[in-house]
């Protein structure tokens, strides 16, 4: 499950090593946690809450995605990374904002309710880092003096294939081209 | 399930945690015997299932059955993985690994103590 990269390639760092073997660690465990509600609440009690047992189903999916993502790391896994933990800050503030707001609108609580507050907040603070972690890892520039040097294109991001980078996978985008 | 046990088994967990997080201070990855360790808290669980099992059917004891045994599963699965991930990796963030799996594993088992006691 290593080696397929160097660790320290010059368009990017992997995003399953060092930090990011912890990041994939407690993903997988989220994965695992957020798998084990949403099938046990679809078997036993999915008519009380549709709405909220889709949620958690679709939360589960998206753990499961987001830690597959960043583990093998590769330009298109990437991609898969960003989306999918850009998908669970964004659905742990808008479910965690909705639930405080009108704590009945989803009829039960899922993994999102309160900010993650059922588990730990958890579910709140890792996408962030997650974000982080993908963007310090990112395949453009010098991890370590993002500041200093400009020349990047400002800040979209994502970044599919680096120019540098020997290309050690076909690039991900335009499937058109030929 | 049976108390003494839980006890053994959060210690197990606590030691296993404890273990690796010395070496996290010591900049050291984790080591065959730490996963000796693993399996060992695996088996304590095992048995603990074990005897879970067997109350139920002979004390008939109540309890909310796929909750219960969903969290064996996850309780059973996170150590092996976490270890082969954690094993991969020859930096002092394996050993960081194996302390979050053993605390998680902790913290399952209680979460079953309170399941069992709960219905």
């Amino acid at each position: 499950m290593s080696a397929t990269t160097p660790s320290a390639a010059p368009g990017g760092r992997r995003t399953g090593s060092g930090f990011g073997r912890l990041l994939v660690t407690v993903y997988g465990i989220l994965a695992f946690a957020a798998i084990g509600r949403s099938s046990y609440e679809l078997a036993t009690k999915f008519s009380e809450a549709p709405v909220a047992y889709s949620l958690s189903t679709l939360s589960a999916v998206v753990y499961v995605l987001a830690t597959v993502a960043l583990a093998k790391g590769g330009p298109r896994w990437r991609v898969v990374a960003w989306v999918t933990v850009g998908f669970e800050a964004v659905g742990v503030l808008a479910v965690g904002t909705a639930s405080v707001a009108s704590p009945d609108v989803f009829g039960e609580t899922t993994v999102w309710s309160g900010f993650g507050q059922g588990y730990g907040y958890v579910p709140l603070v890792l996408p962030f880092v997650g974000l982080w972690w993908l963007w310090r890892t990112r395949p453009h520039g010098r991890t370590d003096d993002v500041v200093t040097s400009p020349p990047e294109p400002t800040a979209p991001t994502v970044h599919t294939e680096p120019p540098t980078e020997p290309p050690t996978e076909p690039a991900a985008p335009d499937p058109e081209v030929r | 399930m049976v108390l003494p046990l839980l006890i053994v088994v959060l210690l197990a967990c606590a030691a296993l945690a404890g273990w690796a997080l010395w070496f996290v201070v010591q900049d050291r990855a984790v080591i065959l015997k730490q996963l000796i360790g693993a399996a060992v808290v695996e088996a304590l669980i095992v048995v603990q299932a074990v005897v879970a099992g067997v109350l139920m059917v002979t004390r008939d004891h109540p309890v909310d059955g796929p909750l219960f045994w969903g969290y064996v599963a996850t309780a059973l699965v996170v150590l092996p993985v976490a270890a082969i991930w954690a094993f991969a990796e020859r930096t002092k963030w394996s050993s960081v690994v194996l302390a979050v799996a053993a605390l998680t594993v902790g913290f399952l088992d209680w979460r079953l103590w309170q399941i069992w006691g709960a219905a």
